[in-house]
């Protein structure tokens, strides 16, 4: 593990019971200060790579690292250092966001004030001022979300995991969400690493990107460099004139590339 | 702590299951001292009449209701997945299980206490003054957290709400195979007689009469404290170790 890399995965594998394998000798390694993107589609095992990263689940083979540590044995002390947005939004119902960002603080050891600034500053980060005082259950998907990713930033994270973080919000909320996820990652020097099934989110906000499919990753870089022509598909004029479409047409070849080579 | 508190702000924002339990403890006291309160005159009962040597039936079935809170509370936390928020916190696994089980203990206490006060008001003697409130409390205490802990266990190795109805369920017939409702010299049916001494229930309820009118004697007390600390120590070892099992 250099210096600088704050994520390093080595032949993760990971399989449930009578299924194919969900991870098949996983390596990866993520740079400090990254905003990294999994790319995949559904079942993939891009959850099931950032559950074993995060401690959530074990793996069955290999060795990972984040942020120095390893996440079965130091899970407490990982815990300090990363941040976790699940799929699901992990919200208690009956809670208002102010509440449960306070306490979120004073879980990771903050005194009452302090944590009550940090809500505040977060409240308004993630533009949450008008529903602070609401409950849980009245509070729109695109908000639960917002409030989500705001309880994993509370301890300000070294590492921020976001596994499929805009699902469910319309394209303003999810604009603005970028907006102030880019901010934290600028302003606080947190390294992002996150899970999306959008095309136009990886191109737009990752300096990196993985593909994962069928429990391997098959392409490891920038952006720029995953557009580029697939196997000759289509020509440079083609990918500096289509843009967005660029990125999804390689995306759909090495879908297809990688279904033609399992079977 | 923190996780304590936030435990009884829950119960104490949805006050409905408490005050129920309270309030149904009070009218079976009322109800069965009224129905059965005319054999007051017999030896049996002491100084104190059927009242006080009913009282411990109220203080045992509160312990009951109150120890649905546990299991519950962690199914609504699991269920809403906030457990999983918990869980990616710094904070130690078992504290998730034992925060629920001790607002159970404090819903215990102050409940206790409430049934305690209606006794004294309606004439209930306290053999032992304040040593008696402070031991009926502690013999209280046990018994809920020896229930909130069973239930809260059950929870969070099968993942199931069902937990709390299982273990009120199994521990139910207990209060009925005991000297809830009438000494055992006057139990006529020899099986129920041989059940009650079989029954560790039968040793709490006379250890709470020992400290109330002070019918039973000081080797009962002895022995329901010592069943029910025994009881709730080994309940939280199975709840507690039950946290290694959870799934998030």
């Amino acid at each position: 593990m250099t210096d600088m890399e704050i994520v390093r995965a080595r032949g993760i594998t990971k399989r449930y019971p009578r299924s194919a394998h969900a991870l098949d000798g996983v390596d990866l390694g993520i740079m400090q200060g990254d905003r990294f993107v999994l790319l995949g589609p559904n079942g993939a095992g891009k959850s099931t790579l950032i559950r074993i990263l995060t401690s959530l689940s074990r793996a069955d083979g290999g060795e990972c690292r984040v942020c120095g540590l390893d996440p079965e044995r130091d899970q407490r002390n990982l815990m300090e250092q990363i941040g976790v947005v699940t799929q699901e939004n992990d919200l208690d119902p009956h809670a208002t966001p102010k509440e449960l960002l306070q306490f979120q603080g004073r879980l990771f050891g903050m005194s009452r004030s302090a944590s009550a600034i940090r809500a505040q500053d977060l409240i308004a980060l993630l533009d949450l001022g008008d529903h602070a005082g609401k409950r849980v259950k009245e509070l729109s998907g695109g908000n639960k979300r917002k409030l989500h990713c705001a309880l994993a930033l509370v301890h300000r994270p070294r590492l921020l995991f976001l596994d499929e973080p805009t699902v469910g919000m319309d394209p303003e909320v999810r604009s603005r969400f970028w907006e102030s996820i880019r901010r934290i990652n600028r302003e606080e020097q947190t390294t992002l690493v996150l899970t999306t099934q959008y095309l136009d989110e990886a191109e737009r906000h990752a300096d990196q990107l993985a593909l994962l499919q069928n429990g391997r990753i098959t392409f490891r870089g920038t952006p720029t460099e995953f557009a580029r022509p697939f196997r000759g598909t289509r020509s440079d004029a083609d990918n500096e004139t289509t843009g967005r479409a660029s990125l999804e047409a390689q995306y759909l070849a090495y879908l297809k590339e990688e279904t033609h080579a399992a079977g | 702590m923190l996780l304590v508190s936030r435990a009884i702000l829950r119960m104490l924002r949805r006050p409905v299951a408490l005050l129920a339990g309270l309030g149904m403890s009070l009218f079976f006291l009322a109800v069965y001292s009224a129905g059965i309160g005319g054999v007051d005159f017999l030896p049996q009962f002491g100084g104190g009449g059927y009242l006080a040597f009913l009282l411990p039936m109220s203080l045992v079935s509160l312990a009951m209701g109150s120890a649905a809170g546990a299991g519950q509370s962690l199914h609504d936390d699991m269920a809403s997945g906030y457990f999983r928020r918990l869980y990616l916190s710094p904070v130690r696994r078992w504290t998730f299980v034992a925060a629920p089980i001790s607002a159970d203990a404090a819903a215990t206490a102050l409940g206790s206490l409430g049934i305690l006060v209606a006794g004294l008001l309606f004439g209930v003697p306290l053999r032992f003054g304040l040593l008696s409130v402070a031991g009926l409390l502690v013999l209280s205490i046990l018994w809920g957290v020896t229930l909130s802990a069973l239930s809260a266990g059950v929870m969070v190795r099968t993942g199931s709400p069902d937990g709390a109805r299982i273990v009120t369920s199994a521990v139910f017939p207990l209060i009925f195979l005991s000297t809830t409702f009438m000494p055992r010299e006057l139990i006529t049916a020899r099986w129920l007689r041989a059940a009650s001494w079989a029954n560790p229930v039968t040793y709490l309820l006379e250890g709470m009469r020992f400290l109330l009118a002070g019918t039973a004697p000081v080797e009962f007390f002895l022995l329901g404290l010592g069943l029910t600390a025994a009881a709730a120590a080994a309940a939280l070892v199975f709840a507690l170790t039950g946290t290694r099992r959870i799934l998030v």
